[in-house]
This record gives C-alpha cells, sequence and structure tokens, in this order.
C-alpha cells in the first residue's frame, strides 16, 4: 500500500530537536556556548554528535580529551540505544527542545590519577565508529535470529551488510531499504515473522528491557496485537477496565492504537536495527 | 514440532536418567535450548555446584520468574602500572605494555588463572619485557615476566544467562579492583589465554565485547551466543548416540569458561556420570 510506505519514510526521517550544553563543572578556557542540533531518531548519539564534539573541543585542550559523554537531567545516555529511544523514555512530555549536557573525560596523564569521571558502571564505551557498526550489525542478525532462523541474514553477502550499516550512517533510506527489504519478508503461509523481535522499555525498575519470544500469529491462525504483547509481557502497562490511563505505549513519539497488529508494526515501526522498540512511561499528570 | 533440548535428570530410575523431554532430531535441525530447560539444566549445576564448593549461586530478577548463575572468583594478579597498551602500536618501548601475572587464589580454593601472552611469542602488542626478579612463583606456565608493578586482587564476575533469540546460554562478567574500578577490555584481554586471544580475536562475532547485561543494565563483557549452536552440536549428537546423560549448561561451560579465565572443575562429570566415576569400562 502507498500508505505503508510513506510510514516507513516518517519513521526514518523523524528528528528530534536537541540542545547541547556543557557540563559547567568542566574546565574550560573561555565559556562554551550552546550547540543546536536535529537528532535522527533512528541514530545513535556517537554517530551523529561529531560537530557537538568538535564544537566544544574548541573551548578545551583538545589533546586532553579522551571520550565524550551524554547525560540528560544526570541521567547517563546510552549511546547503543536509538536516540527516538532515549528521548520517548526519558524526556518525551517535556519542552523541546531536549536539553543534553556533555561531559568530557580527561586523560590519564593530565590527572596523574587512575580513573577519570566516566561513568563505567553505567554506560559503555564507544572509541570509534566501528564499536557502532558492530552493535547495529549484531543487532540486525539477532532480529533475523528471531525472524528467519537467521537463514535471511546468513544468505546475504557482506557488501549487502555494509549496506545496511552506510544506510544508516549516511542517512540514505533508499540504500538501506534496498537491502532492509529482504529481512522483512516472510513465506506467505506463515502469516508473519516467526518471532518478532521487539524490547519493553520502562524506567520504573532496574531491568532495562524486556525482550522474549512472542509470535505475531497464534497457533490458531489468530493475530496478535500491540495490545495482546503487553498483556503478556507486561499487563501492568493496558489500563483496567473504566480505571485511568496510567501509562502510555510510546513506540517513536506515538501512541499506536492497542488493536494495531504486530506483524504490521514489525514491518513498519522496526527501527533499523530491526527491533521493535517499545517505550512504558507514566502518562503525564497535568 | 519445536525441537527442544532439555538436560539430564539424576533423579529415578535408570531410564530416567536423561530423557525428559529430549526428542529425535533430524540432522538439519538445530539444538535449541528453551528457557525452561535452561533453568532446569541450571539447577541441576547449581546442586552439583554445591555439592562441590565451586561458588555458583542463582539470583533472580525481581518481579519475574528470570534469573541467572553466579559467580565470582577473587584473582592476585600483577598490573603493570604503566600506560594501558597500544594494541596496534609496534610495541617497541618497554614501557607501554599492561602485563599480568597471576597467583593461585591464596585459599588454594580456586585453581583458576589468568594466562598471559609469554613475551617471546612475537606478539607485537608486547614490548621489551624485563625479567622481574619479585616474580618468586616459578609454578605457572605460560607466566610472563613483569617489570615492576602492584599486586593487585580482582574481583572476577562470571553470570550465565539465557538468550532466547539464540536458544543458548550467555556468558556474561566483568572485573573489577577492591576499590571498585572497573577493568577496560584491553586489560580484560590479557586474562585470556593466547591460544584463544587469536581466534576470538579474529572473528568479531565469537570475540568479548562490552554489552549492556540485558538483566541488570550495566556493561559487561559477552562471549556472543551465536556460533553457540555450532559447537554444540557435535557434543549433543555424540551424547544421543552414545546415550549419554548431558547437561547442556555445563557442557557449554566448559568450553567457553576456560576463554576467559573460569575453568569448570572436572569432578562435575563424576557427578553427571555416576557410573562411570565407579571406574566402569564403558567410554566416558
Amino acid at each position: 500500500m502507498a500508505d505503508d510506505k510513506d510510514v516507513l519514510r516518517d519513521v526514518w526521517f523523524g528528528r528530534i530537536p536537541t540542545c547541547f550544553t556543557l557540563n559547567q563543572d568542566e574546565v574550560t578556557e573561555r565559556e562554551a556556548e550552546p550547540y543546536y542540533l536535529l537528532l535522527p531518531r533512528v541514530s545513535y548519539l556517537p554517530l551523529v554528535t561529531d560537530k557537538v564534539k568538535k564544537h566544544f573541543l574548541k573551548v578545551m585542550k583538545a589533546e586532553d580529551v579522551e571520550e565524550m559523554w551524554l547525560e540528560y537531567e544526570g541521567t547517563p545516555l546510552k549511546w547503543h540505544y536509538p536516540i527516538g529511544v532515549l528521548f520517548d523514555l526519558h524526556a518525551s512530555n517535556t519542552v523541546l527542545p531536549w536539553s543534553i549536557t556533555v561531559n568530557e573525560c580527561w586523560t590519564q596523564i593530565r590527572l596523574h590519577i587512575n580513573d577519570n569521571n566516566f561513568p563505567d558502571r553505567d554506560l559503555l564505551h564507544c572509541t570509534s565508529n566501528s564499536v557502532i557498526e558492530a552493535h547495529f550489525m549484531s543487532s540486525i542478525k539477532e532480529a533475523d535470529a528471531l525472524k528467519h532462523k537467521s537463514q535471511v541474514v546468513n544468505d546475504m553477502q557482506k557488501k549487502d551488510h555494509k549496506q545496511l550499516w552506510m544506510g544508516l550512517q549516511n542517512d540514505k533510506f533508499d540504500q538501506f531499504w534496498a537491502i532492509n527489504r529482504k529481512l522483512m519478508e516472510y513465506p506467505t503461509e506463515e502469516g508473519g515473522f516467526r518471532y518478532i523481535p521487539f524490547r519493553i522499555y520502562q524506567t520504573m525498575s532496574d531491568r532495562p528491557f524486556i525482550q522474549k519470544l512472542f509470535r505475531p500469529v497464534s497457533p490458531e491462525g489468530n493475530v496478535h496485537t500491540l495490545g495482546d504483547l503487553l498483556k503478556e509481557m507486561y499487563p501492568a502497562a493496558l489500563p483496567n477496565d473504566g480505571e485511568q490511563k496510567r501509562y502510555q505505549v510510546v513506540i517513536h513519539g506515538i501512541e499506536p492504537l492497542l488493536e494495531t497488529p504486530l506483524q504490521w508494526l514489525s514491518e513498519h515501526l522496526s527501527h533499523p536495527d530491526n527491533f521493535l522498540h517499545i517505550c512504558v512511561i507514566p502518562t503525564p499528570t497535568d | 514440532m519445536k525441537p527442544i533440548f532439555s538436560c539430564s535428570d539424576r533423579g529415578g530410575g535408570p531410564g530416567s536418567e536423561y530423557l525428559d523431554l529430549f526428542m529425535m532430531l533430524p540432522a538439519e535441525m538445530s539444538w535449541m535450548l528453551d528457557e525452561q530447560s535452561f533453568c532446569h539444566c541450571c539447577q541441576l549445576l547449581l546442586q552439583w555446584s554445591q555439592q562441590l564448593k565451586d561458588g555458583w549461586s542463582w539470583e533472580g530478577v525481581q518481579g519475574s520468574e528470570d534469573g541467572y548463575l553466579r559467580k565470582t572468583v577473587l584473582r592476585s594478579v600483577v598490573i603493570d602500572s604503566s600506560p594501558v597498551w597500544d594494541l596496534e602500536g609496534s610495541g617497541s618501548q618497554s614501557d607501554t605494555h599492561t602485563s599480568c601475572h597471576s597467583r593461585p587464589d591464596q585459599q588454594g580454593q580456586e585453581t583458576e588463572q589468568a594466562l598471559c601472552v609469554a613475551p617471546e611469542d612475537g606478539d607485537s602488542v608486547r614490548g621489551d619485557i624485563d625479567d622481574d626478579d619479585d616474580d618468586d612463583d616459578d609454578d605457572d606456565d605460560g607466566v610472563c615476566t613483569v617489570s615492576g608493578g602492584s599486586g593487585q586482587v580482582l574481583q572476577y564476575e562470571y553470570h550465565i544467562l539465557f538468550s532466547c533469540s539464540y536458544g543458548t546460554p550467555v556468558l556474561y562478567f566483568r572485573a573489577v579492583t577492591l576499590e571498585g574500578r572497573s577493568l577496560s577490555l584491553e586489560e580484560v584481554w590479557s586474562s585470556v589465554h593466547q591460544n584463544f586471544r587469536l581466534r576470538l580475536q579474529q572473528s568479531p562475532l565469537n570475540t568479548i565485547t562490552l554489552q549492556e547485561h540485558p538483566l541488570l543494565g550495566q556493561p559487561f563483557f559477552m562471549l556472543h551466543p551465536c556460533r553457540t549452536e555450532e559447537f554444540m552440536r557435535p557434543v549433543l549428537q555424540a551424547a544421543q548416540n552414545q546415550h549419554r546423560p548431558v547437561n547442556y549448561v555445563l557442557s557449554w561451560l566448559s568450553v567457553v569458561g576456560p576463554l576467559v579465565g573460569l575453568e569448570v572443575p572436572l569432578k562435575y562429570s563424576t557427578l553427571l556420570h555416576p557410573a562411570a566415576s565407579l571406574g566402569s569400562t564403558e567410554p566416558d
């Protein structure tokens, strides 16, 4: 359907207006101006924040800085989560632009001590784009293990894998989807993927996400919906009859109807990593 | 029908020894573990570990049935105090390497050793290493000598989780100093035996990477699970052919554990095959 292809484009080109400010505790040679940027929802922070890094390095001694990490209102931001997920999870329903604080890590030489202020109990290190690529490809392979027992991704050539990554890195929708469409196919008689790759995030407990096996179609042939998924995996997210809605179920910044078929969501609202990332957040009380 | 593989069950009579849910599988189907079988294997392993005092415990996740096996190991390690090594450098300077040497835990309970790259292997990472006069432990094989540096006690923590995506167990681990400083990937690599290190580095998806722990949300090193089914297949097939009981998690652990310095005592096999330990002539 023509409409469905539009959804793919809307998802790909979603943006979040963001304001980056240097942490006040950082020692600088002169005042640092905030930096404004439109962040792609479907990408990853270290892939799109080179300009931010360069901007703040101008006011610091560049040779001392080892790694930049970002936080929002005291919460370190996990670079390996898609940007849109981080926003929906931590800052949806807040006033735009999204205000992110920039922290720099200093080398050991300058500090003469063994540790720096990188929060290594919370964040993974990201020292180059190849780390992001490895993580991205690993997600794609895991998603295909769930959807097709890895058959589609394993049948692809290395250059196809590379094309997926380059498409994301260079923001090239057509280049990406030329290959990704193969990952979205399934045998007609099956009615859908083997299992749906999904992760449900919430901030109310330590557990980072819920990920389990879930089929898009029941053995009896019933099409499973978003509501069916939540009922099985996270029933607390669903409102009780007659009760006020306590939680919002957000995907790419919107609340899809709970009756939406899960297979359709997986094909159209997945991130480029082929996972459906679902955020459950408390309904704002205002 | 979805193939389910279960581990052995020591309870019951001779017939029940290992066939609760085991099914005969055509060769081309994959040997996937399901979550229930994983938990069952873990509980058995836990019982045996308690008998052997091997230190494994089961940690549950609040509010769910999920959990993981956990074990911590203290190791005495000497880490050179020079700057972190340059993995791509020429290694020509003697002060640009991190070396480590480990002695058995003082209590003598743990036999795990962190094995180091010996200086003679031509590894370009290592520079010239001076003999360390303080190195008085001559028993270690493959000990690399250290040019000074302070001894540190490190705590290694190993977790065994279940990957529903791959139908296999996954090994997560981390190492911290007693002050709570997390070891970097470079420092942890030094505790991987040199023979394994080369193989692991060549294949990115078999290698050790820093990942978010799926249940705790904290950074852990992980051995990627996507090849597990490949190396487990012959093990499971052989066990099936020989009608031997096998615990998937234990067999898997005995393969991957040593890659990252975690030994699995041979005594487990006597608990798994009690008949064999009586000197039976049957092949084990």
